[in-house]
């Protein structure tokens, strides 16, 4: 025998099979390329001079290993199609007279032949495409822009590393299924499996109560801390309830339609329901798997393009103004009217020493703690003596600020004087309608609401409920709350104030002074600051344009990651569909041919094909559409831990993209229903 | 009155270029009475499956007439010819051409449910049949689990319950056992009695020699044809066995 007899027969054996093979090939180089790529811009494209380039870099390794799970899960998924079909092919050679050890060899080369062309091609192209990939990225990160062509050698040794793996695990994978299967079972390949189905009700029904049972936690999650832990329990939940429900609540469903006689018996429904309760259990972890995938893809592009488009917002509201200092003072003798005036003028000198002046303040002193307020009004400040038990205790923790009557009315600009015991209060985020609020260990008061748009108290935070408590006489007010501790000993009061203000300067001289204000804070000496030594405070001062280009870093990361996952699980669900369709077009191919034999007209086979493909093509995405809706309360929640608090806007992106990749879908549909009656109406109506 | 009359049929087959011209019916003659049993015989190659492509109205002939109750199969449209199909043959196949996606009721309602039948009657229609088949109890079951004889029964429901003018066999008894074969013999001349017009191609002495009437085809001809008699089957079988014997010595029979 000839030394090049295998490969040779490998690759005309490939060349064969060329409608099953390029689909797969393409998806191969398209995984390569996509973790090539990925690896590149993690490896060379992200400047050390960048703000958080670590964490940049460590989000982007972590898709790189989400990409090496997924190719590896998918390219077997992809593979067992393939070998499903070849069967045939290999029972007859071993007919033929050739043995089990030949055939692997031949799988070997074909293997050999495959990995090497995909991941020559995919290397090739993620070269290619690796400095357009790059471009997209620093734009998305607003850096600067550079045009040489690199190649990253460590991300090619890489890529070859992990494709190599797998290639390696789909040839055993293959040679098993060869090894351990009589040629009479390889001949017969094919059309193994052909048990028409049995309704399963119990798998049905808990995936139904599975899903339900998700949808109810992502619905009814008030705070982000907890929707934060129970996500990925609902996502877990979403994801085996969709597979319980599409493997054996779809042929339950189908069943139900056989039942209603006068449905069921009509030429449209007739072939296509009973079809499809035929394959549905077989093709039900295929539809699954497209709506998971429709359904990752869609919530990863919503949220991060939120996250892009949304972080202005999530800037302003983290730092309310250009320049943001805050002052943090041991006791309540630091938020005496003189301390606080004279920490003012001091500031202000710094800022005009700069030549600027500082505007659009918020200033304000506050006794801050936050405590867990039931409905009645009642506030428990020690949180040992919180039932955590309940799911949703975070929705109920509030963080509370006493103002100063005085400091309150300069900044809305209003006139409003109190008792002693009356207290203005600001709701954030929460309703609260009593008449009273008295907190456990401290004081009661007697509230009136005030109207919690005028006062901007600048908090950083917005995940939690805020409730501004404006009292005539702050001292008075807290009194009994100032001699609680926590666990740790230490007071649970923060004396603090704010001093946020704007300038006209352009950003470089305004980052300049808040470098002045920070160096003359922490100048002299060095173990007590220059507030601290003069005011007994502690000072962090903040400038907004630093921070924002911190926020562009990490969402346009987010963001970008988002379109290369997006990119790539929308390549699997495309092929996911391609092959369904193209193998069931191959077993449908007989079935047709004896409906024509029969008396089928080919409109109704065209009719019945559209049916049919209709429902399985828009099953996954109507319950991708679903999932969708019902994740996003808790997406919602997910968003503001990112500091964005924009609904509209998160609706807006997810509806577009929902739309968009309905459009996608729907062309992806028009092409495989296209190939799919080719393939059935291929046959002959003959005897 | 006949109910199918074949007049002068010839089918030429162009090979793809055009080149080569193969003949495989040159000139085929035959009717079919109304309530007859008809087998036509022939080896592998003398145009029977090309004939019953063309009776069945899935290939058009290169000349000659074909007309099934008054109608001539090539003036129907295209578009109604499937309709037509349903409506006036009923098909047995070698092979049954059941659907593994149906259950053998299922499979049986198929064309009436095409030809968009209310389920009530078509229960109506399925009921005597069946019970004539002997499949009433398996009517819920899946062709993957019923015998292949079970199955066949099943194809010959599928093929009467449109109460067809014709039912048009193609080697029903191929995949057949004997015993299998016997049963479904006997159900056609049971059917035959009771008015159905049945035409089957077949190469099997046995199957033909249950016919009324054996026509052979050979080289595209019609060449002989034997009518029963007063023969009993086995009378007929030798008849058919001489037949075939003179035709393959190129012996000449008037």
């Amino acid at each position: 025998m000839k030394v090049g007899f295998y490969p040779k027969l490998a690759v005309d054996s490939i060349m064969k099979n060329k409608k099953m093979f390029t689909p797969f090939i393409l998806t191969c180089v398209g995984m390569v390329m996509m973790f090539y790529i990925i690896m590149y811009i993690g490896l060379c494209s992200v400047p050390d001079s960048m703000m958080g380039a670590e964490s940049v870099r460590s989000m982007l390794q972590l898709g790189s290993v989400v990409i090496a799970v997924f190719a590896c899960i998918f390219l077997f998924y992809t593979n067992s199609f393939l070998m499903r079909r070849r069967k045939k092919e290999f029972g007859l050679y071993n007919i033929l007279g050739m043995g089990k050890w030949s055939i692997a060899r031949i799988l070997f080369w074909e293997t050999i032949t495959v990995a090497a062309v995909s991941i020559l091609a995919g290397l090739l192209f993620g070269i290619s495409f690796s400095k357009l990939a790059e471009l997209g990225f620093i734009n998305i990160m607003n850096g600067e822009i550079t045009y040489d062509l690199n190649i990253s050698w460590v991300a090619v040794a890489r890529t070859l590393e992990v494709f190599g793996v797998i290639f390696l695990l789909l040839l055993l994978n293959s040679i098993r299924q060869v090894r351990f299967s009589s040629a009479v079972q390889l001949l017969r390949g094919e059309s193994t499996g052909e048990k028409p189905p049995r309704a399963n009700w119990l798998f049905g029904i808990l995936g139904a109560v599975v899903l339900v049972g998700a949808y109810y936690i992502a619905v009814t999650i008030k705070d982000p801390i907890t929707a934060l832990l129970w996500f990925f329990v609902a996502v877990l939940m979403v994801i085996a309830g969709t597979y319980l429900l599409m493997i054996s609540g779809s042929v339950m469903f189908c069943r139900l339609l056989q039942k209603n006689k006068g449905y069921y018996y009509k030429p449209n429904h007739f072939v296509s329901v009973s079809s499809m309760a035929f394959r549905m259990k077989r093709n039900g972890a295929g539809l699954a798997s497209i709506c998971i995938l429709a359904t990752m893809v869609l919530v990863m592009i919503s949220s991060t393009t939120c996250l892009y488009f949304g972080e202005e917002n999530a800037v302003n509201q983290r730092y309310p103004r250009d320049i943001n200092i805050d002052f943090r003072f041991g006791g309540i003798d630091g938020l005496s009217d003189d301390i606080a005036e004279a920490v003012r003028r001091d500031i202000d000198g710094m800022v005009a020493d700069a030549g600027a002046s500082a505007g659009n303040v918020i200033s304000y002193r506050t006794a801050a703690v936050s405590g867990y307020m039931t409905d009645d009004g009642n506030v428990e400040l020690d949180v040992r003596k919180i039932d955590d038990r309940d799911v949703d205790v975070m929705a109920n923790v509030f963080q509370f600020l006493f103002v100063p009557l005085s400091d309150f009315n300069e900044t809305v600009g209003d006139d409003i004087s109190l008792g002693d015991d009356e207290a203005l209060i600001c709701v954030y985020r929460h309703d609260f309608d009593g008449d009273v609020l008295s907190f456990n260990g401290g004081r009661s008061f007697h509230v009136k609401k005030y109207d919690e748009k005028k006062f901007e108290h600048g908090e950083g935070y917005i995940i939690s409920p805020c409730m501004v408590v404006v009292v005539p006489d702050l001292e008075y007010a807290v009194e009994g709350i100032a001699d609680m501790t926590d666990s740790l000993g230490e007071g649970m009061l923060q004396y603090r104030m704010k001093y946020d203000f704007d300038t006209e300067l352009d950003v470089d001289e305004e980052i300049a002074l808040c470098d002045t204000i920070n160096e003359i804070l922490y100048s002299t000496p060095l173990d007590a600051s220059y507030m601290e030594a003069k005011y007994g405070a502690y000072a962090s001062i903040a400038s907004r344009e630093e921070n924002r280009q911190d926020f562009y870093g990490m969402f346009g990361t987010l963001f970008y990651i988002g379109i290369i996952l997006s990119i790539v699980f929308t390549l699997a669900a495309v092929l996911i569909i391609y092959y369904k369709q193209l193998s069931e077009g191959y077993e449908d191919q007989a079935r047709f041919g004896i409906m024509q034999k029969v008396g089928m007209t080919k409109r109704d086979i065209k009719k019945s094909i559209n049916s049919q493909l209709l429902t399985v093509f828009f099953l996954p995405l109507l319950f991708a559409a679903m999932h969708l809706a019902f994740a996003f309360p808790i997406i919602h929640k997910l968003l503001l831990l990112f500091g964005l608090d924009k609904v509209t806007l998160f609706a807006a992106t997810t509806g577009v993209s929902l739309l968009v990749f309905a459009v996608f879908y729907t062309i992806v549909y028009k092409l495989t229903a296209g190939a799919y009656y080719k393939i059935v109406s291929g046959t002959k109506e003959e005897f | 009155m006949s109910i199918l009359e074949v007049k002068g049929v010839r089918k030429v087959y162009t090979t793809r270029f055009g080149g080569n011209k193969v003949e495989a019916l040159r000139d085929v003659s035959f009717s079919v009475e109304a309530g007859e049993y008809v087998a036509i015989m022939g080896e592998s190659g003398s145009g029977k499956t090309t004939l019953l492509n063309i009776l069945a109205a899935l290939d058009k002939p290169s000349g000659g007439t074909v007309i099934l109750d008054g109608r001539d199969l090539s003036k129907i449209r295209e578009s109604a010819i499937s309709a037509f199909r349903r409506d006036n043959l009923g098909f047995v196949f070698q092979e049954f051409n059941l659907l593994d996606t149906f259950t053998l009721e299922d499979n049986i309602y198929l064309p009436l449910v095409l030809s968009g039948t209310g389920h009530r009657e078509m229960k109506e229609r399925l009921a005597p049949i069946a019970a004539k088949l002997g499949i009433s109890e398996l009517l819920k079951k899946y062709p993957y689990e019923v015998s292949c004889g079970q199955k066949q029964r099943a194809a010959v429901a599928r093929a009467m319950i449109t109460s067809p003018k014709l039912i048009l066999a193609d080697e029903p008894t191929g995949a057949l056992d004997s015993k299998s074969t016997d049963e479904l013999l006997s159900m056609f001349s049971e059917v035959n009695a009771l008015g159905q017009t049945i035409l089957m191609v077949t190469h099997s002495v046995k199957a033909a020699s249950s016919a009324n009437r054996v026509l052979f085809i050979k080289d595209g001809e019609v060449f002989h044809q034997i009518y029963r008699g007063d023969d009993t089957n086995d009378g007929l079988y030798q008849k058919i066995s001489d037949t075939l014997t003179l035709l393959a010595t190129g012996g000449k029979t008037a």
